[in-house]
Order: C-alpha cells, then structure tokens, then sequence
C-alpha cells in the first residue's frame, strides 16, 4: 500500500480545486468587468500575471513550509514559533523585493514593446497592490495550514490552491482599487 | 505551577530553534527563494506579454477572460500541490528514484486525471456564471473545449517538469519546497498562458 493513492489524491484535491475554480472564475469576472480599460491599457494586462503571483507564489512557499514543518512534527503552535516567524518574514522580504523588481521589468517591457507609462506610477501600482496582496494572502496563509493541521487534513493539499488562488483574486482586486486610487481608470 | 510551565515552554523553543540550524532561518529562506522568485517574476512577465498579444482573442471569443485566469490558477494549483507533495514525500524519503515508483507514478496520474474533471468543470461554469451576470459568453462548447485542451496538454508539460525538478533539486542540496513550488508557478503559468492561446487559435479555426 502506497502512502499516495490516485483515488486519495484526486478524492482530496476535487472538492477544494472546484473552490478555487469558483474563486478562479470570480477573479476572471473582475478582470471581465473591467475588459475595456485592460485592452486599452496593454502594460497593465503585461503586469497582471506577474504581480498576482507574486502573492500566490510566496503565500504557496511559506505554506510548503507550514506544511512540511508540521508533517517533520516541528510546528505545533501558531504563537512563538520561531519555523512560522522566520518563515512569515522570509515571504515577505521576498514578496516586497519581486514587487519592486517586477515594476523595472515591465517598465523596460513597455519601452521595448512601445506602450511606455510613468515609472513611478508602475512603482506605485506594483507596490501598493503588491504589499495589499501579501498581507491578506500570508494572514490567510498561516489561518489556513494551522486550521487543516488541527482538522487532520494534509496541509499539501488544501493551502497551496486555496492561497494560490485567493492571491489571483485578491491581486486582481488590489490592481484595479490602486489603479482607481491613482487615477488611472 | 504557570511560571513553571512558561519556562519549560521557552525551553522547548530554544531547542526547536538550536535544531532548525539553518533550516529555518530567515537568510537561508531568502537566499534559497529569493532567486527563484524573481526568475518567477520575469516568467510572469513573459507571460503578460503573451496575454496582452492575445486582445485579439480575448475581443472574438467573449468568456476566454473569464477562464484564462482560472484555467491558470487550476493548472498552477495542480501542479504545485504536485510539486509540494513531491517535497513532502522527498522529506519522509519516500521518494528516491524515478524508475518503478509507485509513490511517483500514483502522484502524476492523479493530478492528470484532476487536470481533465476540472477544466470540464471549468468551461461549463464559466459559461454559466458569465451568462448570469449578464455578460456575453462564447458558449459553454467554446468554453469547455479551450479549458480541456489547455488545461491537459500544459498538465503533461507540467508533471515531467515537477517530477525532474524536486528530485534534481534534492539531488543538489536544495530544499524542494522553496524552489519547486515558485518554478512550476512560473514555467506553469508560460506553458498554460501558450496553451490558452493555441487552445483559442485552434477553436477559433473549428
């Protein structure tokens, strides 16, 4: 008998990817909603992979670790720990240093493609919606992997997709509130 | 005695912290990931620059919006929980070969089975959530048929990448969780954002 089964895998992972679907399509109906000003805006449709992941991917990392710590028996209290504390500043440093060094990327993106936009608005966006996204997705972070730790679910399987996804959903919303807080829509 | 119990508490702690070593610091965290995440970054990019070729598409077939983040999400959500358990089983040393691997082979198919019922899924809600909030739609057929072929096709791509990269990545001296994870993310979200596009060119020729 295999500790992973097929059935086990896809048994467990159906009910909370059709959630994350839902949330998926969610985040797609914003970004529906908002369609016109997106094509005419290309640079913002270059920016909107990149910095909704940058959410999902640091939120997933700090969730790996959660997860593996607590399957090597480490982690069992949410307060004091010094595997969720390291881990919960590490996500961070790296989050807020992606955000900044996504901006430069894109701002060189638009100049080679020839849709150019004020650096410092692109700064603005990436780190107002950027630091947003990262405080929501790491709260729910840490909340969900100890909540699926205390319920004897495999933390593996239920908070990378819930946090991958809720960082696109959150991502999406945080770009467009920045962009009509700076003026742009 | 409380007092008592605090100290033996702090104690533990200490301990947890002496054993961590350079597991859990934050330098080693942020060195290990930090690369990788900005390699994620500019895959990101990449693949911005390939959503904002694709206005086109997205004009002609109402609704691809509406699932390309999804089918983005389902895919990296898929293949990281891939790559996570991949880790996690690395750590237990459940894995340590590639060839006549149960614990392996169980793994890939069972994310490739997940990858098929959910872009059905995928299509036909995005259809129907479209729909109701009272916009255009391309029609659940259109819908489902990008979603499938995306979907499974970047699934494949995927798990062989996973799959080389946790146990390459153990093999060097890396922990998989801080690097699997964000790599997958971002050759994920290349490899899906093209199938999305061919997938639409495809429907778009039917």
């Amino acid at each position: 008998m295999t500790y992973y089964t097929i059935r086990g895998i896809v048994g467990r992972g159906f009910p909370i990817l059709a959630m994350t679907s839902l949330i998926g399509i969610a985040a797609g109906q914003v970004l529906n909603s908002g369609m016109d000003s997106l094509i005419s805006m290309p640079i913002v449709l270059i920016l909107i992979p990149a910095l909704i992941k940058v959410g999902g991917d640091t939120g997933s990392m700090l969730g790996a670790r959660l997860s593996s710590s607590f399957h090597m028996g480490l982690g069992n209290q949410l307060y004091r720990n010094p595997v969720v504390r390291n881990s919960l500043l590490a996500a961070l440093i790296v989050g807020l240093t992606a955000s900044l060094f996504l901006s430069i990327v894109v701002w060189i993106t638009g100049k080679a493609l020839g849709i150019g936009i004020a650096y410092s608005t692109l700064l603005a966006l990436c780190m107002i919606a950027g630091s947003f996204e990262l405080i929501v997705v790491f709260t729910a972070t840490v909340a969900i992997a100890f909540a699926s730790h205390r319920f004897g679910v495999d933390p593996d399987d239920t908070v990378i997709p819930l946090i991958a996804t809720l960082g696109d959903l959150v991502g999406v919303s945080g770009i467009f509130f920045t962009m009509y807080l700076l003026g742009i829509i | 005695m409380p007092y008592d119990n605090y100290r033996q508490e702090d104690d533990d702690l200490d301990y947890v912290e002496d054993y961590l070593g350079d597991y859990g610091s934050v330098r080693s965290i942020v060195r290990e990931a930090l690369p990788f995440e900005l390699i994620a970054t500019l895959g990101g990019v990449v693949s911005g620059v390939i959503l904002s070729g694709m206005t086109n598409e997205l004009q002609m077939i109402p609704g691809l919006i509406v699932i390309a983040p999804a089918v983005l999400g389902m895919r990296g959500n898929i293949s990281c929980t891939l790559g996570s358990r991949l880790g996690s089983a690395i750590h237990m040393g459940l894995i340590t070969k590639i060839e006549n691997n149960p614990e392996l082979t169980n793994n890939v198919a069972g994310s490739l089975l997940l990858s098929l019922l959910l872009s059905i899924v995928l299509g036909i809600v995005g259809h129907i959530v479209t729909v109701v909030l009272g916009f255009e739609s391309a029609g659940v057929l259109t819908l489902t048929s990008i979603a499938v072929i995306a979907g499974v096709s970047s699934g494949i791509i995927l798990a062989f990448v996973a799959v080389l990269l946790a146990i390459g990545m153990f093999r060097f001296g890396f922990d998989p969780d801080n690097v699997v994870t964000p790599a997958i993310a971002t050759i994920g979200d290349i490899v899906s954002m093209l199938m999305i596009f061919i997938a639409a060119k495809v429907v778009l020729l039917l």
